[in-house]
């Protein structure tokens, strides 16, 4: 009851605005003003998107020119549709994307768990070797590639086996760079885990793998997926690996636009790369939803 | 089985992984970069240090010049642009913080040839650009050249890298205490001696994750030139991508990896050792 009067009593008061005292805050100094900030992030964000609304714009041009938009048309989106091998690269891409997403995410997410669950002497050095991966410049890395597949190609070939340049060897040096951004997303997640809630589920009777099951992989499943859609988009988009380890019957997509740049350009590429923007934007638009929901989530699991 | 040892055996198909197929290829570019060839174009391995002498050709010296030159000016553009950005953001969003920094990702993840050639789309010879000023009255065919300078170069690598600058940036800013800013205030200093004992001290570990960020993958960028750029504007990763491509000399082109992958070591060294991480930024 005291408590209530209390309450009642000192209500009015804090919740009194703060210019009831009669003084009006100082004013900003011209530094301190965000106008100017405000002025030139809009500026940066009109850098950021301009370009690429301008290819998109351009895709509905019904006319060859990149100069003067005449009418909206989706001439070039049916121009697309006909192209065979645009259409085979854009399949060849969603292939090597999917590959190495599935065992990309299998290996990181295999790896944080080993980094953070494990306390060996090794531990130190698999962390190096990832962080290393992940800052080694791709040119390098897939350069290197290139050199060891067909290097172990020339010693295959006259056994009888062929590891030409292919899809294949795309997905395995896309699955190379990928290990490390599913690992620090999903290690970070782990690493943030209450262990004790999977101990209190063993306590409750619940065997190793039940408790992984029902306990600790729910928790982790939304860093996976949001890994898993961050690797499929950044394979989808990857040109510099693809471009030094792709064969030359069929060309990811990057390759392929990279390949018609140099012919000229043709609406046929904003068409394409207006509906790669388009998948990839709303990927990661999926995964960034999907990370963040569960952030919420998970405090609201600590809240109870 | 312990536990210890499960979790341990877990450490074994990334690792393996990452050794046949990181750290072994990397050799190869070593043996690779000693190597000669045979009348085919395959490599002989053998002991050739003169790949090196070949590397370090007087031809080849300003490329390797020049590449670190449009890789610092990259840097530096990107931190004075993406500085106050981030700032911005940090400070004065409020509600918006969130949607903001998705904004500034979210063009990156549109395909990177794709961005680039947009570039090449505004302002080609017969670009939007071009086009305007056309109308505009301005004469010359075209009224202005933008493409194969280093403007234009310098200028694509800035729009590919500049939200890998802005993230870290970001993040030392949210980290940081605000109220810290107000004591600066508190004690008389100017807005400007605020910002230069507060808060870029502050937030020096983002600055230097996002220079390196930034700095790293534009000393060895070759799509950008080959689009934008041209003879003028060659960078070590052209010369790197032409040995590898028909007529090339595979042991020069891995001697010249070598000696990128020694350029940028320092960096990696710096980056490694610096407490912030760009994933905290997410």
């Amino acid at each position: 009851m005291a408590t209530a009067v209390e309450r009642s009593a000192t209500a009015p008061l804090s919740s009194a605005p703060a210019d009831a005292t009669g003084r009006r805050p100082p004013r900003p100094r011209a530094f301190d003003q965000p106008r100017f900030l405000k002025f030139f992030t809009a500026v940066v964000f009109l850098y950021l998107f301009a370009p690429i609304f301008v290819v998109f714009l351009f895709s509905f041009n019904s006319k060859r020119s990149t100069q003067i938009f005449a009418t909206f048309s989706l001439r070039w989106y049916d121009v697309l549709i006909h192209d065979q091998s645009m259409l085979g690269s854009l399949w060849a891409s969603i292939e090597v994307a999917f590959v190495t997403m599935l065992a990309g995410t299998v290996i990181g997410t295999l790896l944080a768990f080993g980094l953070v669950r494990s306390n060996s002497r090794v531990n130190r050095p698999a962390d190096v070797l990832m962080l290393l991966n992940l800052v080694s410049p791709e040119i390098v890395t897939a350069i290197a590639l290139l050199l060891v597949f067909s290097e172990v190609g020339s010693i295959l070939t006259p056994l009888g086996f062929k590891l030409g340049l292919s899809l294949t060897t795309v997905a395995l040096g896309h699955i190379t760079w990928s290990i490390p951004y599913v690992t620090i997303i999903v290690r970070g997640r782990l690493a943030s885990l209450n262990r004790e809630v999977e101990e209190a589920a063993q306590d409750l009777g619940a065997t190793n793998l039940q408790a992984m099951r029902l306990v600790t992989l729910p928790l982790l499943w939304p860093a996976i997926i949001a890994s898993a859609l961050l690797v499929f988009v950044m394979s989808f988009d990857d040109f510099v690996t693809s471009y030094f380890v792709s064969g030359i019957d069929l060309e990811p997509l990057p390759i392929r636009i990279y390949t018609m740049i140099h012919f000229g350009v043709t609406p046929e590429i904003n068409a394409i790369g207006t509906i790669m923007m388009l998948v990839t934007i709303s990927i990661v638009l999926l995964a960034l939803f999907i990370y963040s929901r569960q952030q919420r989530a998970r405090l609201t699991f600590l809240a109870e | 089985m312990s536990a210890n040892r499960l979790w341990r055996l877990l450490l074994l198909p990334g690792g393996l992984w990452l050794l046949v197929l990181f750290i072994a290829p990397f050799g190869m570019v070593i043996a690779i970069s000693l190597a000669t060839t045979d009348f085919l174009g395959r490599p002989v391995f053998g002991f050739y240090p003169e790949n090196y002498t070949q590397a370090f050709d007087p031809l080849f010296i300003p490329v390797l010049l020049r590449s670190v030159g449009f890789s610092v000016a990259t840097t530096l553009l990107c931190l004075v642009i993406g500085y106050p950005v981030a700032y911005m953001i940090a400070r004065y969003a409020g509600r918006f913080k969130n949607l903001l920094v998705v904004l500034i990702i979210l063009p990156w993840f549109a395909d990177y040839l794709v961005r680039i050639y947009a570039w090449f789309v505004l302002l080609g010879d017969e670009g939007v650009v071009n086009g305007a000023l056309r109308f505009l009255g301005f004469h010359g065919n075209p009224p202005v050249i933008f493409l194969n300078t280093p403007t234009a170069v310098i200028g694509g690598l800035v729009y590919d890298y500049l939200p890998f600058m802005i993230l870290p940036i970001y993040a030392a800013l949210e980290r940081m205490d605000p109220s810290l800013i107000e004591a600066g205030k508190d004690l008389y200093g100017t807005p400007l001696q605020t910002f230069l004992n507060v808060t870029w001290p502050a937030t020096i570990q983002g600055v230097i994750a996002g220079s390196v960020l930034v700095g790293l993958p534009a000393v060895g960028d070759f799509a950008t030139v080959q689009i934008l750029g041209g003879p003028n504007t060659y960078m070590i990763g052209n010369l790197i991508q032409d040995q590898f491509t028909a007529g090339g000399f595979w042991p020069l082109g891995a001697a010249l990896t070598i000696v990128l992958m020694a350029i940028l070591s320092v960096l990696i060294v710096i980056y490694m050792r610096s407490a912030a991480r760009p994933s905290e930024a997410f």
